[in-house]
């Protein structure tokens, strides 16, 4: 049995079709990542799934349990970091974990041990007993984390788990999000390529509502597209080489004399060769395998979303 | 017992909330201050009376008759002869207040003696009396055609209240200040959905009861703890208690009751926090009309009509009764009217809130 799976999950709001008909499924202990533009409907995705949104048509379901049918057999398995830090303001660390914990049917011991693990994991047992309110966003995000872990749910959803953290604080989330790799299965949203890369298991990018790829990082990368990247170091590039290169191959990028090329079976040696005879110095050149950014772009395009 | 969970937090979030929690008590505290201290009303509209002509002269008839000429003076009918049957009409609540016109009146003009005139009201809402007794001074000198001696005596039903004036704004305040319950309630539950912590909630496996009850249950230590600091008040400003002061805390509490429920209606329809302080639109209106600050002798008869339909006049009216030392029993239509309002105010926000919890 899977963890999450779905079938022609769709929800429409007024007419606008935000998710089309998405076939998914998640196996357990699997950490799967939801990667697409603003408005693409990773999070109106994870809302059904979370049963706050009912499906317009197709159905989801959570370790067996229909989201729509018995969404409290549904609630009691999961676990949410919403998107936005969304705590009790006027609460303690503590007080934060208790009411979620107790909802969850988690006894005062239970929650007293869960917390103390989870506030000294986060970095958050120094000011535990401060009001949250006063804290910085970072903390608020780790124990909004936390809040989601509290119940140690079997899925847990992760919505833009990162979203606005300094450096220090996004890789203290990446190291516990990859501690729980196997243990938990994780349905995670983010903007961040190298997030998705580094942790996922498994990657699906979606766009206008619908799954558009899905596979390893590494498969998207090499296999779904084919596509490599040359940079080469040059002097004496002319606007005329740079749009015969543009009708040639399928991206190309400058940026102060390095000349990016992405294409599907690159030929070094042509490209190379091409720009000598166009009088183009090359001081280095150098294959690379595309990153997840140049996937996401590849598939999801480069026209701006609201 | 999750619902106790979200009823603690909530309650902690209003505690702890200094500025929702001062306004909650403050703001009916300082209206109690004021209106107990210094007072002043003007009547706007027609003055419903009812006479009792014991004289029987013609003197006597031509002043009712001239009475009744009087734009801001309205005569109720019949004119009694005898005391004893307004006395019984005012008890019975069917009105406020009546004029005597004693024995002895044609006699006391014609020798020019000093005239004397009675106004009859209800202890439980002396401002009538204070607002009635210019005009029929004033309209009793012009009729009489002499400066005084005309002297006008009040004179109220209930003679243990040692300030009536306190014992008249006490109870109205007291709902009033129930009523706020209104706007912290409704912004206490837009606000939460507005900043999401409500849908973090529902993703939680808390069923629709714990909501509801975690989001009223906080309240009610708030209105019993509100109620107790405005009689406490109200008593060390003068309020007597005459009658039962059990009877007025259950008037109190079952108003609380409507204020949440209206809250929670309220608070499901607003898009946020920020337009909470919509509900003062509905409230200061609802507790002038309702006799909260002023009586509502004299209002236009259709704001009385609304104003009778709604469950606060009935809560000031007999709150005010049964401090004043009205039986339970005279109060009980006052105290259906306000269990019915309850029900039904509970029944729609609960019918509405359980919408919002799935879209």
């Amino acid at each position: 049995m899977n963890a999450v799976q779905t079938f022609k999950l769709t929800k429409e709001f007024d007419g606008l079709v935000a998710v089309n008909g998405v076939d998914l499924e998640i196996k357990k202990g699997e950490l799967f990542s939801f990667l697409g533009p603003n408005g693409a409907g990773k999070t109106t995705t994870i809302r059904m799934l979370c049963c706050l949104l009912k499906p317009t048509k197709g159905s989801a379901s959570i370790l067996g349990y229909d989201v729509v049918k018995t969404p409290f057999a549904v609630k009691r398995v999961i676990g949410v970091s919403p998107q936005e830090t969304i705590l009790s303001e006027r609460l303690n660390c503590w007080e934060n974990l208790a009411l979620i914990g107790k909802i969850h049917g988690l006894s005062s011991n239970e929650v007293k041990t869960r917390s103390q693990e989870l506030l000294e994991t986060m970095g958050l047992m120094e000011r535990s007993k401060d009001q949250v309110r006063k804290f910085s966003g970072g903390m608020k995000r780790r124990l909004s984390i936390a809040m989601a872990l509290v119940s140690n749910p079997q899925v847990l959803f992760l919505d833009e788990p990162t979203l606005g953290l300094d450096p220090q604080s996004r890789r203290a989330v990446w190291e516990y999000i990859a501690g729980l790799k196997g243990k938990k299965t994780i349905l995670l949203t983010t903007h961040y390529m190298e997030e998705a890369d580094s942790l996922s298991d498994r990657i699906g990018i979606i766009d206008e509502g619908g799954v558009v790829a899905l596979g390893t990082a590494q498969e998207l990368k090499a296999n779904t597209f084919g596509m490599r990247n040359m940079v080469v170091s040059t002097e004496h590039l002319t606007a005329e080489v740079i749009a015969d290169l543009h009708s040639k191959y399928s991206r190309v990028a400058v940026s102060k004399g390095d000349l990016k090329i992405s294409h599907k079976d690159l030929n070094f040696k042509e490209i190379v060769d091409y720009l000598h005879s166009r009088g183009v110095t090359v001081y280095s050149a150098v294959l690379e395998q595309p990153t997840l950014e140049d996937v996401f772009i590849q598939i999801t395009g480069k026209k701006l979303r609201d | 017992m999750k619902f106790w969970e979200i009823g603690k937090r909530n309650l902690k979030e209003i505690y702890r909330n200094r500025v929702v929690l001062g306004f909650l008590l403050g703001m009916p505290l300082a209206f109690m201050l004021v209106f107990c201290s210094a007072f002043a009303g003007e009547q706007a509209s027609p003055i419903s009376m009812s006479i009792v002509d014991e004289d029987q002269s013609q003197t006597s008839a031509a002043f009712i008759q001239y009475l009744g000429s009087i734009d801001a003076i309205e005569l109720n009918e019949p004119i009694h002869s005898e005391e004893s049957q307004a006395q019984e009409d005012l008890e019975n609540g069917k009105i406020s207040f009546y004029l005597l016109i004693p024995s002895g009146f044609q006699a006391a003009k014609q020798a020019q003696q000093t005239i004397n005139l009675e106004l009859v009201y209800k202890a439980a809402d002396p401002m009538l009396g204070l607002q009635v007794k210019p005009i029929i001074e004033a309209v009793g000198s012009e009729f009489l055609g002499v400066a005084p001696p005309l002297n006008v005596e009040l004179k109220g039903t209930e003679s243990k209240i040692k300030n009536e004036t306190v014992n008249f704004f006490a109870p109205g305040i007291a709902v009033f200040g129930l009523m706020i319950l209104i706007a912290t309630g409704a912004g206490m539950i837009a606000g939460d959905r507005e900043k999401g912590f409500l849908a973090r909630m529902l993703t939680t496996p808390a069923k629709p009861w714990d909501f509801i009850l975690g989001y009223s249950l906080p309240f009610i230590p708030v209105l019993i703890i509100s109620t107790l600091i405005y009689l406490g008040v109200g008593i060390g400003l003068g309020l007597t208690i005459v009658g039962n002061l059990g009877y007025a805390f259950l008037i109190f509490f079952l108003i609380g009751l409507c204020s949440i429920g209206i809250a929670m209606i309220v608070g499901t329809l607003l898009k946020s926090e920020s337009q909470a302080p919509i509900c003062w639109v509905f409230i200061v209106p609802m507790a002038m009309i309702s006799g909260a600050w002023f009586s509502v002798e004299g209002m236009p008869s259709a704001v009385k009509s609304v104003a009778e339909a709604l469950p606060f006049i009935h809560a000031i009216d007999a709150s005010r009764a049964v401090i004043n030392g009205s039986s339970f029993s005279a109060v009980m239509p006052d105290i259906y009217w306000l269990i019915g309002w309850a029900v039904v105010l509970f029944a729609t926000g609960i019918m509405l809130f359980r919408r919002t919890m799935v879209s």
